[in-house]
């Protein structure tokens, strides 16, 4: 039986303007048990609308959602098994941590002396042991994250759902908080629902990830899966950086594929599901593109270019390649500083090249 | 170059004397009353004669010394308790009152959106700015047309229209300041609406409805005007009766009943003060 199921959710609002947005446009989703499922997409694309649908605190105009096979039409958030950790983390700020912690034990009238122990536990589970007679406003961010996680735990959920938790925090923290998340998860085996709009952090931590944009679920895949081949042109340009062309397939050798762009320019991949004729859509992930500064030893498919900018980045440089005819190629290169010949910079001439094996083929939306 | 000549040090003393004089202007008055209250020249307050408490004596009636022609413009201890009583009785009924029809529309227009509740919040803001005298009469209009007897129970009733709008007022600030995610949370951890009420929404407005009970209390304590319209005869009110006492003459007896009208707003003031600050 499928665990918690969205079927063809729809959900629109009226703006005060008087415009129709809708939030959520035919969204269905299976999100298995025990799974850490990160719902990733641009701000206002409806990822956080459907978390609060899920947690009850708004209703789909129609469609449905299911936990095991049962209807939560009409379930109030108070009575669903779904806890939610909160952007602002939403502490209760005229109770202590402690009290914060038992809050939902003192409101199901758990005994005390059973809520006392629980709560030390759940405090002890965010490595937060001792800090129960503080007050909200006297921790750290991270801490409160800490708290608030506590707080909907305790409970022990069918479902935790986190609202972008972690964009509040700065970046070393935030690195930290993913690894603990994902290691909380895997502990306490509970489902977790998490939204982000930051790619590296459904990269990071998601069993499976679900791309969402316009009120439209674009993809659901793993994270290697939804970088390697994205199914679509928004998922491949959101997460991570890609380079894209557009052309139609004119030859097939075995699996490899050439397709002609409009600049006629040549490009090779590999592909088993296109034939010529096909119009597609090739990515290419900056990575995967390799350069030289010219001379021997070059494939001969190798595309010609200019150096605009080089960005260091600390690892890696990131270089944006004229490729002329008005087109542009990110190329991440992970360089060689051992290396004093490797000298590039703005106006280098580079030759680019790539295995046909790296790139990834979509098919292109014909207008 | 204005920044300059303004932080010389002509203009700075200039600056610190205008607020030093302003505030003589606003307190000495008050002062003034203050100092009359122990003066023992029955005749004329404003020329000293010597130190007494007598004023204070003859409203809690211990004082005794009096001339027999002071005697004659002083009221008994038990009038001025029944007055005060009638006082604290409005005070405290009014503003319970009003205390609970503000904070729960105050909670009501914060939730909800319907049609016209722009025109509704305006409605309700109204009475604060309708002229005391207007509304006086139009309760008074309203209460002979209705039946009622003019009693406590008129006052505390025409209180109560203007002071919710107080307390609506004050109220809703406070909501206005309030985390909304924090009923959230309380639903999302299993707490029915009552329940995050009590728990959640209620303490953490507890500041607004505590400062909108004790303005409210205030305000009631010390109005003449409308209450001047609505008191019946046998339940008049700490103001009217000091304004009834000043028809008779200016006599040292009020200027004691001031100081302790005074005197217990300011605790209640400071009582307020002290619980928004408290828990900001």
């Amino acid at each position: 039986m499928s665990f918690l199921k969205i079927t063809s959710a729809h959900k629109a609002y009226r703006t005060p303007e008087g415009a129709m947005v809708h939030a959520l446009n035919d969204v269905s989703l299976d999100i298995r048990n025990n799974e850490f499922l990160t719902l990733l997409g641009p701000s206002g694309c409806g990822k956080t609308t459907l978390l609060k649908c899920i947690s009850g605190f708004e209703d789909i105009d129609s469609g449905e959602i299911s936990l095991e096979g049962k209807d939560l039409k009409g379930v109030p958030a108070h009575r669903r098994p779904f806890n939610t950790v909160f952007q602002n983390y939403a502490l209760f700020p005229h109770l202590n941590i402690a009290d914060n912690v038992g809050y939902g034990l003192d409101v199901a009238k758990v005994a005390r002396k059973q809520r006392d122990l629980r709560v030390e536990e759940a405090l002890e589970l965010v490595g937060l042991t001792g800090f129960g007679s503080r007050e909200p406003n006297q921790l750290s961010g991270g801490q409160q994250q800490r708290v608030a996680l506590a707080r909907s735990l305790i409970l022990r959920p069918r479902v935790l759902l986190l609202d972008e938790p972690l964009s509040a925090l700065d970046r070393k923290m935030r690195e930290n908080m993913q690894i603990e998340l994902k290691m909380l998860q895997d502990s306490v085996g509970i489902t977790f629902v998490f939204v982000t709009h930051d790619q590296e952090e459904a990269l990071a931590m998601s069993d499976r990830i679900a791309v969402i944009s316009d009120g439209k679920v674009q993809q659901v895949a793993s994270p290697t899966e939804v970088y390697d081949e994205p199914a679509n042109e928004f998922v491949a340009n959101f997460v991570g950086t890609s380079n894209i062309f557009t052309g139609r397939i004119f030859e097939k050798q075995g699996n490899i594929v050439t397709i002609e762009t409009a600049n006629q320019r040549k490009v090779q991949a590999e592909s088993d599901r296109f034939g010529v004729g096909d119009h597609v859509q090739l990515i290419l992930r900056p990575e995967h593109l390799k350069f030289t500064p010219g001379g021997n030893g070059v494939p001969d498919n190798c595309i010609e270019g200019v150096v605009e900018t080089c960005i260091f980045v600390g690892s890696d440089l990131h270089l944006h390649v004229d490729v002329g005819k008005g087109r542009k190629a990110v190329v991440h290169h992970r360089h060689d500083r051992g290396n004093a010949d490797e000298k590039i910079e703005a106006g280098s001439q580079v030759k680019l090249y790539y295995s046909p094996r790296a790139a990834h083929l979509i098919k292109a939306v014909v207008n | 170059m204005l920044d300059k000549i303004l932080s010389s040090r002509f203009w700075s003393w200039l600056f610190k004397g205008y607020g030093i004089v302003f505030l003589i202007f606003l307190y000495l008055p008050l002062g003034l009353i203050f100092v009359y209250s122990f003066n023992a020249n029955s005749i004329n307050m404003a020329v000293w004669t010597d130190f007494t408490f007598d004023w204070y004596l003859t409203i809690f009636g211990g004082a005794n010394s009096q001339s027999e022609f002071d005697a004659a413009f002083t009221e008994s201890p038990e009038r001025i308790f029944e007055v005060v009583r009638n006082s604290a009785v409005v005070a405290l009924c009014a503003s319970t009152i009003s205390t609970v029809i503000g904070t729960a529309t105050a909670i009501a227009l914060q939730r909800y959106n319907f049609a016209g509740k722009k025109f509704y919040q305006a409605l309700l803001i109204l009475p604060m700015i309708v002229p005391d005298i207007v509304l006086g009469i139009a309760l008074l209009i309203f209460f002979v047309g209705a039946g009622f007897e003019l009693s406590l129970l008129t006052i505390i009733i025409g209180h109560t229209t203007f002071l919710a709008s107080y307390v609506f007022i004050v109220v809703s600030a406070r909501l206005a300041g309030m985390d909304t995610t924090l009923e959230q949370a309380s639903a999302d951890l299993g707490a029915g609406p009552l329940t995050t009420f009590r728990r959640v929404t209620l303490p953490q407005i507890m500041p607004g409805v505590v400062g909108g009970f004790l303005l409210a209390f205030i305000i009631s304590l010390d109005d003449v005007v409308i209450t001047y319209f609505i008191a019946g005869v046998g339940s008049q009110t700490l103001p009217i009766f000091i304004l009834a006492m000043m028809r008779r003459g200016l006599r040292p007896q009020i200027n004691a009943l001031a100081v302790l009208l005074l005197a217990f707003s300011f605790v209640v003031a400071a009582i307020g003060l002290y619980l928004r600050s408290r828990k900001t």
